[in-house]
């Protein structure tokens, strides 16, 4: 008979995915907003998108391939990087965006409702479609370098397992963010911590190492983090090698569902809740 | 069309107080372990206040309902609830229909893109579909009359502009219910009218429900067929405008028209002036209800000047409206006088003031312009016309002083 209530408690369960599609429109108005918005007063605009990953791995490939003269797996150093940078990048650009949903938003939040979700799911479509384009970069820099003919480059036929490990990158950082948003909503200090966190544990993925340099009494719990078999499974897909692990994969594709969903259970438990702290 | 589309049961918000920091995380664990042991129970916490307690009450279709109270009453708090913004803290609100809410004026505009990107962001942020702003675009535009800066960004927007915007995407929601707080008395005269206007078509074609907060009084006698009046979180009256508004000024005393302080140490004032008496009087009787405006209005005071010396002094009269604007002010000439009690009095000529609620305030000065002591909130009246005023086209002006235009042929 009612269309709809506001009460104390919001049923478990209850993630509003009906209401969630009503508002499509808005979660592709915000994706457009902040990608045009991003780059409003600057000079190369849009092109920082290629920019910023590609003076990252020329760094990387400076300190940690020339100077530390750690292993690339045989993989040339600027293509052996650019992968993992921008996934990781894509990663940690998901997670803060999504976890600082409550914040940024807080001013429009206490003034009209709208399906929180619609903010996170934008910010993870802004992330996608910056990563998309690296990706075509990175794709560009591959038929180069094939072509050259100096490199033994193969696709193998995981190449179909790339968008999983995408999917896989995604949920991880969408889950994760979606409960840290609703802690730092009310504690500040959390967020330094994550900011902090999150630093170190781009040495804990193989963003600027091959999995294959991790002493074997490390390899179960390097492995039980989702994004190692992401990010091994996509280098896997374009140089053959390192091994992708099978297991691994499919337990992180289990992991991050569960964490997605857990996420999404927390966020709409506390969406509205959150206001009166934030 | 009388059923029921908003219905409120046993609505209470509690806010917490004070600021968060390492013991509210203490406090936090502390109630979470009385709540674990304890189920149910809403544990009385010492830093906290009710925004609103037990509040009831039905809104029928095609009703339009002015929420008054002072401030800190609780307006904006229920508002919140009914948008769905905040939770509260025990009760419920059911409800049929769409609502937007326009609790703040141009809320998700984006500074940086342009008007026409920010009808679209608008629009969707309100519940639109892509199809329904496009559908209502033109409109939109229209009744905004920003036509001409649609590629701004609308950051460069007078505020004027950005309420215009604001409130023409909102009522083209074509929502059931609309939820305004406060916002209309941003905008200028014109398009004010052009808004109540909007809005009376609204409940009257559509059936439309409006739920408003405003602080004029004579705007909900006339847009509202109901009201609420809260004071402290509490629901004091609900039912017909009227009433709800008569009980409101009677009993929060908006309307002071006169005011006596014959116990010389506890009258308002300094060491130099203390008042006596404040009485506003129409067509030289006593005021007890709103003044027609063709009545002469007269403003006599008194009051003790404490200086033992003979000096010169001055006494300003300043009347403001109840948006807290001044109207104009009147000097008396400067007079020489000795310690004692003095008397004053100031006649405004029928017709002067506009419709409207007015305060005076009382300034003494000294020589040389040197405030002794203002006099806040001295009186407090409401101007109303009894007949229709004629148009007086497209200013309304707070005055209408008489003041001869002198026309002469030259050819």
């Amino acid at each position: 008979m009612w269309d709809w209530e506001v009460k104390k408690d919001v049923p478990w369960f209850r993630l509003g995915i009906r209401e969630l599609f009503h508002y499509k429109d808005l979660i592709f108005r915000f994706t457009k907003r902040d990608l045009l918005a991003s780059y409003q007063q600057t000079i190369i605009g849009p092109l920082w998108v290629v920019v910023q990953p590609l003076l990252t791995t020329l760094t990387y490939v400076l300190i940690f391939s020339r100077i530390a003269r750690i292993s690339t797996a045989g993989i040339p150093p600027l293509l052996f990087y650019l992968p993992g940078i921008i996934l990781w990048n894509f990663f940690s650009e998901c997670l803060m965006g999504t976890m600082s949903t409550f914040q940024y938003n807080a001013h429009i939040f206490s003034k009209v409702f709208f399906p929180r979700l619609t903010v996170p799911i934008s910010n993870v479509l802004t992330c996608g479609f910056r990563m998309a384009i690296q990706l075509l970069v990175f794709v560009i820099i591959y038929i180069i370098y094939s072509l050259s003919g100096d490199y033994d480059l193969s696709i193998g036929a995981v190449i179909g397992l790339v968008p999983v490990a995408l999917l896989v990158c995604t949920g991880f950082a969408f889950g994760a963010g979606l409960i840290i948003s609703v802690l730092t909503a009310k504690y500040r200090d959390l967020e330094s911590i994550t900011q902090f966190v999150l630093r170190l544990f781009m040495f804990a993925a193989p963003v600027v190492y091959p999995s294959t340099i991790i002493p074997e009494n490390l390899r179960l719990l390097f492995w039980l983090n989702p994004l190692t078999p992401a990010i091994e499974t996509f280098r896997y897909a374009f140089f053959g090698s390192p091994a992708v692990s099978w297991p691994y994969l499919s337990l992180s594709m289990v992991t991050v569902f569960i964490l997605v969903l857990a996420g999404l259970m927390v966020f709409k438990q506390n969406e509205i809740k959150v206001m009166d702290t934030v | 069309m009388s059923d029921v589309v908003i219905q409120a049961t046993g609505l209470s918000k509690r806010y917490r107080l004070g600021v968060l920091n390492a013991s509210s995380l203490k406090e936090d664990l502390i109630l979470w372990w009385q709540r674990t042991r304890n189920p149910g129970a809403l544990p009385e916490g010492e830093h906290s206040f009710w925004a609103l307690k037990d509040i009831d009450f039905e809104i029928r279709r095609g009703d339009v309902v002015g929420l008054i109270g002072k401030n800190g009453a609780g307006k904006s708090t229920l508002l919140k609830i009914i948008s769905r913004v905040v939770l509260p803290t025990t009760g419920s609100v059911r409800g049929k229909g769409r609502i937007a809410s326009l609790l703040e004026v141009g809320t998700g505009f984006h500074p940086e893109l342009t008007g026409r990107e920010n009808i679209f962001l608008n629009g969707n942020i309100l519940g639109m579909k892509k199809h329904e702003v496009i559908e209502r675009f033109d409109e939109i535009v229209d009744f905004s009359g920003i036509g001409a800066f649609l590629d701004t960004p609308v950051k460069r927007y007078s505020s004027g502009m950005y309420v215009r915007l604001a409130f023409s995407i909102a009522i083209h929601l074509n929502p059931d219910i609309l939820i305004l707080d406060e916002v209309l008395a941003v905008g200028d005269a014109e398009f004010q009218q052009k808004c109540l206007d909007k809005i009376k078509t609204m409940t009257e074609e559509h059936g439309q429900t409006i739920l408003f907060v405003s602080h004029s009084m004579h705007s909900v006698k006339t847009l509202c067929n109901r009201a609420i009046y809260l004071e402290r979180g509490q629901m004091i009256a609900y039912g017909e405008a009227e009433s709800v508004v008569s009980k409101y000024l009677l009993r929060e005393q908006v309307y002071v028209p006169v005011q006596e302080f014959p116990d010389m140490m506890n009258a308002p004032g300094n060491y130099t002036i203390r008042v006596n008496k404040t009485e506003i009087q129409a067509n030289n009787r006593p005021v007890s209800g709103p003044i027609d405006i063709q009545d002469d209005i007269s403003l006599t005071f008194s009051f003790w000047k404490l200086v033992k010396t003979r000096t010169s002094l001055r006494v300003k009269v300043v009347v403001i409206n109840f948006l807290g604007e001044g109207v104009f002010g009147v000097h008396s000439r400067e007079v020489t006088c000795e310690e004692g009690l003095i008397h004053g009095r100031c006649r405004i000529p029928k017709g002067f003031l506009a419709e409207g609620s007015y305060i005076i305030h009382l300034i003494f000065l000294e020589e040389g312009g040197k405030v002794l002591f203002e006099f806040d909130h001295g009186l407090s009246f409401e101007i109303r016309s009894s007949r229709r005023v004629s148009n007086i086209g497209r200013w309304q002006t707070p005055v209408h002083p008489d003041f001869p235009i002198v026309l002469t042929q030259t050819t």
